[in-house]
Parts: C-alpha cells; structure tokens; sequence
C-alpha cells in the first residue's frame, strides 16, 4: 500500500511502524490525484447525495414499506436532502460552483421492500467508503466536520438498513471493527449503474466518467 | 442530561493503586478534565493547550472510553441478559470495542506514546442483571462515544491518525443507531453527528474517581 498521503499539497511519509494493526490494513486514503480542492471533495460527495436522495424520494413514493421501516427510511431520505442542502450550500460558500444532480434510473430498485432495501444498503455502505475515502483530503476543518459528521450518519443508516433486512450482525449490520475507506475510482463504478447518463456529470463536476 | 443517566451519579473509576490513580490524573491533566480537577483531596489546575492539541492526548482520551465500553459490554454480555437477536446485535459491539481497545493501544506505543492503562470502572447494581437498564446505558455510552469521536476532528494533526479515528467512529455510530432501535429511541438524531468537547465527555464519563 502507498503511505503516502497528501495534505495540503505535500507528500507525507508515515512511518511503517506507525499503528501497524489499525493504519496500514485497514485504512487508505483515495489515490493522491482524486481530489484536487475541497471543492472537488465536495462537488463528489454532493453526486452521491444525490443519488441517494433521489434513490430515497422514489422508493418512499413506491409504497412498499410500512410501519416503522417506512418511518425510518422517511427520516433517512430526510437526512439525505439535508445533505444534499448543506453540501450546496458550502460549495456555494466557498466560491464554487455546486454539481447539478445526475439523471438516475434505479430500475427495479423499488418493485419490493427487498430490492429497495437491498439497494439501500448498497448505497449507504457505499457513502460510508465513499467519505473515509475522501476524508484525508480535505483542507478546511469546518468542512472536515461536517464530512465527518455526515459519514457517520451514512453510517447510522446502513447499519439499520442491515438490521431491517435481517443481515448477520458483522459483515452485515456492522462491517468489521473500522469502517473501510473506498477510493474514488470503486466507489464510481459502484454508482455508476445508477446513473442515467454521462452528460450529468459535466458542468465542473469533480467526477468524471 | 444523558450523561447523568450513565451512572446515576455514582462513581464509575477507580484504581488499582495509587500510581495508576496518578498516570489518569496525568493524562487527565493533560488533556483539561474541567478547569480545575479535585480529586482526593487535593486540586490541580488542569491543561495546557500546547499537549491538548496532541494527537497522542487524543489517542489516550479515546483509548479510556473505549476501555469503559470494552468493560462494560463485556460484563452486559457476561451479565447474560440478552438472547436471540439482541445477543447477535451486541456481541459483535463487545467485540469490536475490544478491537479499538488493542489497536489504539497499539497504534499510541508505534507513535511513541504510552498508552493509558485501564481504570478500573464501577457500575450501579443492576445494571448488567436488567435488560433494559444495560441497553440503554449501552445507547447513552455510544450516543457519547460518537459525539467524543466527531469533537476531536479538527483537533487530529496527522490525518492518518484522523482517518484511524473516523474508522472506529463510523463503527460506533453503527452501534448507537442499533442500540437507539433496540431501546425504542432514534438511531437517526440528526442529519449530522454532533460534537462533545472532551472536557464534556470527561465530565460525563469521569462524574467522579476514586482513589
């Protein structure tokens, strides 16, 4: 694995014996070239909310949960517009321009509670990785924060999507002692099946496909 | 609010022995336990700002709430309270907070650091006979626990060590959603994680020590 990691522009060498069981296996930063700016790291994050929001609005409108599974998934399609709104808002706040949401086609994504639950799942972990991965390039710590904080409830929300599916407790609800960083590069094609069309990415968009 | 319900008040550390009581007090002191820690009759002004800052102050703070956790699920689990899926929701939660146990532990002595030792912690009676008592301290140590890890993130310099620190945190806000469930509460409080100070955690955690 590279040790390297990039941080305002420079290169940094962690030592090897530097918290070999926690650092080394389990934790790495997206390649050094995935995010040039916070803007970038923004702009990314902003895509897979989304995609998660939209994937929620539709699936809350489709009718196939009930009783508290409906309410929980109503309050995590909630957080994801709020993710949504608050990411625009700081890219906005910063100079830059906000990715417009991409064209999405879920398929069958909402024909049952399983197949929208399964989905679900998917995408949570997906966003779980997705933020760890992103996480070491982020430069302003209010923006850090607000990262950090969305991660987790990315993570609250897979979790109990897991649960709800009945999944085993580890690799499952839980996926191991440490949440696993995905790069840009997997975390693109796990989403891109979900995407409609390439042209929605254009327009400054820090995701390229 | 919450934070009383841990213990109702009651103490929660205590120590071996005198030098262990004085490596927490310390650490603690290091790190700023409140602005003035009184403890067994005698006071210090707690804190500099130049090691609060330190990543290895960090690392130790979290090591102490992840040894109170480590503890206090595996006496709930030994407490033998919980069955069928609650058991297989909960085991794992023991399990990975002894996983962050050795490898903060591990990851301070590779920088460096000495690594805290475990106090040694106290419980109200009944807590690990009741099922509903151990759920739901379980829910406010992780609820805390979350909220420990979010109040650190701009504080981490070495973003290796950051990234470290966020793969455990996003662990234990799968735990606080679980237990939030399992408790009848909300696994979703926010659409953010929101942040403690570690003077607000230590408070929480550390009403009072033993000596």
């Amino acid at each position: 694995m590279d040790r390297r990691i990039f941080l305002k522009g420079t290169a940094a060498v962690i030592p090897a014996t530097v918290g070999l069981q926690m650092l080394t296996t389990r934790f790495a930063f997206a390649q050094g070239s995935d995010f040039g700016s916070d803007e970038d790291v923004l702009n990314y994050a902003l895509t897979l909310e989304f995609l998660e929001s939209e994937f929620y609005r539709q699936g809350n409108a489709a009718g196939v949960l009930s009783g508290k599974e409906a309410q929980y998934v109503q309050t995590i399609g909630a957080d994801e517009d709020a993710h949504v709104a608050a990411i625009t808002d700081t890219v906005m706040k910063i100079g830059g321009t906000p990715v417009e949401a991409p064209a999405v086609d879920f398929g069958g994504a909402f024909a049952s509670r399983d197949s929208f639950l399964k989905t679900a799942h998917v995408f949570e972990n997906l966003g779980v990785g997705a933020y760890l991965g992103a996480a070491g390039f982020i430069k302003n710590k209010d923006i850090l924060q607000a990262a950090a904080g969305i991660f987790g409830v990315e993570a609250r929300h897979a979790a109990i999507i897991g649960n709800m599916l009945g999944l085993p407790a580890e690799n499952g609800v839980y996926m191991g002692s440490t949440e696993t960083p995905k790069d840009k590069a997997s975390v693109l094609k796990a989403a891109t099946p979900f995407l409609a069309g390439a042209s929605a990415m254009t327009g400054g968009a820090a995701v390229t496909l | 609010m919450a934070d009383k319900e841990i213990f109702n008040g009651e103490a929660v550390l205590s120590f071996d022995n005198e030098q262990d009581r004085r490596n927490f007090l310390k650490w603690a002191g290091i790190v700023g336990v409140g602005s003035t820690l009184a403890v067994g009759g005698f006071s210090r002004s707690a804190s500099s700002a130049q090691a609060e800052d330190s990543d290895l102050a960090i690392l130790n703070y979290a090591l102490t709430l992840e040894f109170l956790e480590a503890d206090f699920y595996t006496q709930g689990i030994d407490g033998g309270t919980l069955s069928g899926r609650e058991l297989a929701l909960v085991t794992p939660i023991r399990d990975h907070e002894n996983a962050h146990v050795a490898a903060l532990t591990s990851t301070i002595g590779d920088l460096g650091g000495t690594p805290v030792k475990s106090p040694k912690f106290k419980y109200p009676e009944g807590t690990f006979s009741d099922k509903a008592k151990f759920l739901e301290t379980a829910s406010v140590f992780e609820e805390l626990g979350v909220t420990a890890y979010h109040g650190q993130v701009t504080l981490i310099k070495n973003v290796d060590i950051l990234g470290a620190a966020a793969a455990i945190a996003g662990v234990e806000s799968r735990h606080a959603a679980i237990l939030a469930d399992l408790t009848g509460g909300k696994p979703f409080p926010a659409p953010v994680e929101g942040t403690k100070t570690m003077k607000q955690v230590l408070a929480a955690a550390t009403p009072f020590i033993q000596s």
